[in-house]
């Protein structure tokens, strides 16, 4: 009788259940996914800094709502802002909007500053196997996103394992993303090509992410990740005449994850390992000292991602 | 205009800001007593765990202790009662399993959990499963006992520790 009447109080006082799919890193993605009825909330800004000459000052931002469908589906719809201030960050000296402002004329002598809506995105992760359950966790990954003047089309396989009671985790993604980019006519460009008027740019980007994290203290874990991107101009990944650029990048990351709130914040340094494939048909080489400086990458990359669970 | 981005991104920052985190204490090492022994005298038989006992347990459970520790009472009418602790997402869960005189288990308890999720695990239901479970006899989540779908990291790591418990019991305890 005293069982049931302890039972009977401990089943009262379960709390409201806050579910997460809280990211140990700040680039690669984990299996770990909002249980059925579960809903989030997360918050990124990313501060991505530095050229090799000149001012490059790039700020993210996404404002996410996620919802567990099933136990092994989440969807997820999220809003991201741009602003970016930089000044003769090109390779040769001149002012060059970064990618997501690549539409927009700059004065090649002057600052250039500029917020904007990036896109908004909707979000599909479907979970075929845990690492709970099997020896790797696997899931697929699916994002369209629509901009003012930008299309999108992320897919990611991620796969996790995990070791020590689940307190080791390392992750690999593998991302193919399909962009199309609407650009102004390029006045210097010669006449009747394609740049000589308004066009759609078509870029593929394959990236391939790995990461490692240890729970070192209760709620606390730390590891590192390293991050491997690369560029072709066109929807053509196989066709190696038109891949443009290379990057690497590594650093560590740091994730707090409580009841109802988690915290996660990740630096990377860009390593030099670069490489402008595109150098010989724009006589100046992206690529300086190993460091790539082209439009989408920079020395730094700073992310903090703050969650809470409903 | 750099300083007024910074301030269009503070409001974004201040949403997130975190909520109180409280640890969650279901029963208390006496009330859990209690409720699986009733009107029994417990005794202490707390032990420090040697290293070759560690490895010991390792080898028969395929789960290595997490401390060094044996919270361990035992009955009057010789079962035992242990008080343990399982990895969970962020936070250790600790639970209290009641054996038999017989090394088969009489009860689970879930006495602290503080997890975002998983919760689940304190289902008596859930928990029931154990009951009667012996050293040896499979207590491994998927087969022998049913995986909580959501709860999945939670529910192996109780089962992986009750399954520790029973080979504790088997090469530390039956005989002490």
């Amino acid at each position: 009788m005293k069982l049931r009447q302890l039972l009977a109080a401990a089943a009262l006082a379960i709390p409201a259940a806050a579910y997460a799919d809280e990211p140990l890193f700040g680039f690669v993605y984990t299996t770990d996914l909002l249980p059925k009825g579960r809903t989030e909330a997360e918050q990124w800004v990313t501060l991505r800094e530095g050229r090799a000459s000149g001012d490059f000052h790039l700020v993210q931002t996404r404002t996410e709502l996620s919802h567990g469908v099933t136990n092994d589906l989440q969807l997820s719809g999220y809003l991201d802002f741009a602003y970016a201030n930089v000044k003769n960050n090109g390779p040769d000296g001149t002012t060059i909007p970064p990618e997501v402002f690549a539409d927009y004329e700059a004065d090649p002598d002057k600052r250039f500053t500029k917020t904007r809506l990036q896109d908004v995105s909707v979000e599909a992760i479907y979970r075929f196997s845990s690492p709970y359950k099997s020896p790797i966790g696997a899931a697929l990954y699916f994002e369209p996103s629509l901009g003012p003047r930008t299309r999108e089309l992320e897919t990611k396989l991620i796969l996790q394992t995990n070791f020590i009671d689940d307190r080791l985790v390392f992750a690999f993604n593998a991302t193919l993303a399909y962009e199309w980019r609407k650009l102004h006519a390029d006045p210097e460009a010669e006449p009747g090509s394609i740049e000589a008027r308004d066009h759609w740019d078509k870029e593929t980007d394959v990236n391939f992410g790995v990461a490692g994290s240890y729970r070192f203290a209760p709620n606390w874990s730390a590891g590192a990740e390293v991050q491997n991107e690369r560029e072709w101009a066109g929807l053509n990944p196989f066709n190696a005449d038109k891949r443009i650029n290379q990057a690497w990048y590594g650093g560590p990351t740091i994730h707090y994850g409580g009841q109802k709130f988690f915290a996660t914040f990740t630096t990377l340094f860009q390593l030099p390992l670069g490489h402008d494939y595109a150098e010989k048909d724009n006589a100046i080489d992206a690529v300086i000292h190993g460091f790539n400086n082209a439009d989408d990458f920079e020395s730094y990359r700073f992310r903090l991602k703050l969650g809470y669970f409903f | 205009m750099r300083r007024r981005a910074f301030i269009r991104l503070l409001p974004l920052a201040a949403l997130a800001m975190p909520a109180g985190v409280q640890a969650t204490i279901y029963l208390s090492v006496e009330q859990a007593q209690s409720a699986m022994f009733p009107r029994q005298k417990l005794i202490p038989a707390f032990r420090q765990l040697q290293p070759t006992e560690i490895a010991a347990i390792k080898r028969a459970s395929g789960v290595a202790p997490l401390s060094k520790q044996l919270q361990a009472w035992r009955a009057q009418d010789g079962g035992w009662f242990i008080v343990d602790r399982v990895v969970g997402k962020h936070e250790f869960i600790t639970y209290a399993v009641a054996l038999n005189r017989d090394g088969a288990v009489r009860n689970v308890e879930i006495l602290e959990y503080r997890e975002t999720y998983g919760g689940e695990v304190r289902n008596a239901a859930w928990r029931q499963q154990f009951v009667g479970k012996r050293f040896g006899g499979g207590v491994r989540l998927g087969k022998d006992i049913k995986n909580i779908s959501g709860a999945t990291l939670s529910s192996r790591h109780v089962a992986d520790g009750v399954r520790r418990l029973l080979a504790t019991w088997e090469l530390l305890l039956r005989n002490a």
